[in-house]
């Protein structure tokens, strides 16, 4: 009698209070509420009114407010045929995209490597390669972006008429190195575009800043003991590279191109998105600089779920669970 | 075998407390030093160490040069910028430049404006991005994906491209036509509230509600890495926590958040630094010129304008200086920060 009373009492309990998984799957929304709710009352919206507005015209009324004027398709096929610089803007920026973002993937892979090793000063220089991260965005960008000092300061001779143009600029053709590669008989195309990413080390630099972070965690994640037995069996610091650390960080890899895509394009120095912006600016609202920008958030999205298709097809996952 | 260990043991010579000095057949110290140094391993590893280090140096000017050159040519008078034997050093040093930024410009106040919208909004970013990511991280719900995604879609989607919308959104603010009903927009009979909707362009109201909301400015990516780390916390931690009779938010509150504080402090660095830069919402956002923010104190003050030659670079130095001023809290913060910054991405071991 006993027994079968101590044997209901938790099926009671149990009744009354929800189970641990349950308990803690309600935690988890709990967690996540306040995204969940904002992005239901505000961003969808957001989203759903600037797709809506594509397809609007807008007018402003005199005495204020806006008048709305549906036009179908019209905002698209005037930005596409009409406007004179959007396509030529949006093929030059893609290519601009396609040329930086293995240049950026390889420099930030690289530079984590060297960061990552033991050396004199190490601490300093990874406190100097971040500085960009937190300096050089936003305001700073744009201030660089007419800069003529910086020129006219490293200009080693000359008078500068603070054009922009001085002689030392161009670091790699000053050194008849493009020449010299141009010899070794490798393809002009590599070499311009090892050359054009030489020139435009600043920029790379500076936009590479999170992505040596993240590249730098996921180093600090490979184990050490693969390096000492890899070191036992005699391998050299170029196979370890190869055959360990690469395929290691091959999802950071990953990760990293996906970041730089959505990075390089959100951008307001990237070219395509300051001629929306100029467009937005200077007719005051129009809504073409809507259609504009999700013509060419669909194109990148697109171009992001090829990379990643592409990709995810070589990455190697240490786990798989 | 005794004997022969003893024979071979090296003899001691002298002993005290805490030194033993022993005498063996050491190789002499020509021969050990040529084995060190006259060797490919010993030369590959110095041809690399140079290398290495030469081009460490080269792109850590390459990243600190414009920062040496603003802060030059923020002390160079006008004529410094005809005469062409100035390079990085001023002939005419003066202060003029930083004088004219606070007094005309109304630094100050950009100043004491900015840091109290970024020092909120950062902080609230913090807080809730880490809420998120934890819930992302540690509960197995229905719908977890579908959340994640959708914070991916946050960040994938440029704001730029909301940019009207957004804008419109926070001018006639409104949340389900609540304010519009109660204030009479739909029938004249109810009338609760004196208004239909609420303008809240010109205050920080919009980037405090998307910060509540985790929507700022790149939050997406701080909550990626926030899950990413504390997806390697280990569960064992939450489950004693549990036993010992601890809710979730308490251990959260008690046990994680401490555990995460190089982590937090990375994103509070990143939320802090991008805001106080920021010139996209501000300039969406804050169409009027009353409140002064960072964005505004970038332009030529009046008693600095001149006609003559160097005119171009002149003003070019002026931006400059501005910019100085403007990433001057962010360097001292970052000299602060720096070490937790690194520490935190170390810890946070993301994998893919």
């Amino acid at each position: 009698m006993t027994n079968t009373k101590n044997a209901v009492k938790p099926a009671k309990k149990r009744k009354r209070y929800a189970s641990l998984d349950k308990r803690k799957s309600r935690a988890g929304w709990f967690f996540v509420l306040p995204f969940v709710l904002s992005f239901l009352i505000l961003y969808v919206p957001i989203i759903f009114e600037s797709i809506r507005l594509s397809f609007y015209r807008m007018r402003p009324i005199i005495g204020g407010g806006f008048e709305l004027e549906p036009v179908g398709f019209l905002n698209y096929q005037e930005a596409l045929f009409v406007d004179p610089d959007f396509v030529r803007t949006l093929t030059s920026g893609l290519q601009q995209l396609a040329f930086d973002i293995p240049a950026i993937v390889i420099f930030s892979l690289f530079m984590a490597v060297l960061l990552n090793q033991k050396m004199v000063g190490r601490a300093a220089f990874r406190a100097i390669f971040f500085i960009p991260v937190i300096l050089s965005t936003g305001l700073m960008e744009s201030i660089d972006a007419q800069n003529t000092l910086n020129e006219y300061m490293d200009s080693a001779s000359g008078i500068n008429d603070g054009s922009g143009e001085s002689v030392a600029t161009d670091l790699v053709s000053a050194l008849d190195v493009e020449r010299l590669f141009a010899n070794m008989k490798v393809g002009t195309e590599l070499v311009t575009y090892v050359t054009t990413m030489i020139n435009n080390i600043y920029n790379i630099v500076n936009r590479s800043g999170v992505q040596m972070l993240i590249f730098l965690a996921g180093l600090q994640s490979i184990s050490t003991a693969i390096y000492e037995s890899c070191q036992i069996d005699g391998a050299s610091a170029w196979e370890t590279f190869w055959k360990i650390t690469f395929p290691m960080i091959s999802p950071m890899i990953l990760v990293n191109g996906i970041y730089t895509i959505i990075d390089s394009f959100t951008t307001e120095s990237n070219q395509v998105m300051t001629f929306i912006s100029g467009i937005y600016n200077t007719t005051d609202g129009n809504v073409i600089s809507s259609a504009m920008s999700w013509m060419y958030f669909l194109i990148v999205m697109l171009i992001i779920a090829v990379v990643a298709g592409i990709m995810s097809a070589y990455v190697f996952y240490q786990r798989r669970d | 075998m005794d004997a022969q260990n003893m024979q071979k043991a090296p003899a001691v010579m002298k002993e005290t407390k805490n030194k033993i000095k022993v005498e063996f057949e050491r190789t002499p110290l020509k021969e050990r030093l040529k084995a060190k140094f006259i060797s490919t391993f010993f030369l590959q590893k110095f041809v690399w160490f140079i290398f290495r280090f030469v081009l460490l140096l080269g792109i850590s000017y390459v990243i600190l040069f414009p920062f040496f050159s603003k802060i030059a040519g923020s002390f160079m008078a006008p004529e410094d910028f005809v005469d062409v034997t100035v390079r990085l050093i001023p002939k005419h040093f003066t202060l003029d430049m930083y004088k004219a930024v606070v007094t005309e410009l109304g630094y100050l106040e950009a100043f004491w404006n900015t840091l109290l919208l970024s020092v909120s909004t950062a902080l609230i970013q913090t807080f809730v991005c880490c809420l998120v990511a934890y819930g992302l991280a540690k509960f197995k719900f229905k719908g977890n994906a579908l959340v994640f995604l959708a914070v991916v879609l946050t960040m994938v989607v440029p704001h730029q491209t909301l940019q009207l919308s957004l804008f419109m959104k926070f001018r006639y603010f409104d949340i389900f036509g609540i304010f519009k009903l109660l204030g009479g927009g739909v029938t004249e009979s109810i009338s609760l509230l004196p208004f239909t909707d609420l303008n809240l362009t010109n205050t920080f109201w919009p980037l405090i509600i998307m910060s509540i909301g985790a929507l700022g400015f790149k939050n997406g990516l701080y909550i990626f890495m926030l899950r990413q780390f504390f997806r390697g916390v280990p569960d064992e931690l939450e489950e004693s926590a549990y036993i010992d009779g601890s809710g979730t938010l308490r251990t959260f509150i008690q046990i994680i958040l401490p555990l995460s504080v190089p982590m937090m402090i990375t994103v509070f660095l990143f939320a802090f630094s991008w805001q106080w830069t920021d010139d996209f919402y501000t300039t969406l956002f804050f169409t009027t010129t009353k409140t002064t923010l960072m964005p505004d104190i970038i332009s030529i003050p009046k008693s600095l304008q001149t006609n003559y030659a160097g005119q171009n670079l002149y003003y070019a130095a002026i931006r400059n200086t501005c910019g100085i001023m403007i990433i001057l809290p962010l360097v001292i913060m970052y000299l602060f920060c720096q070490r937790y910054l690194i520490q935190g991405i170390e810890r946070s071991g993301i994998t893919g």
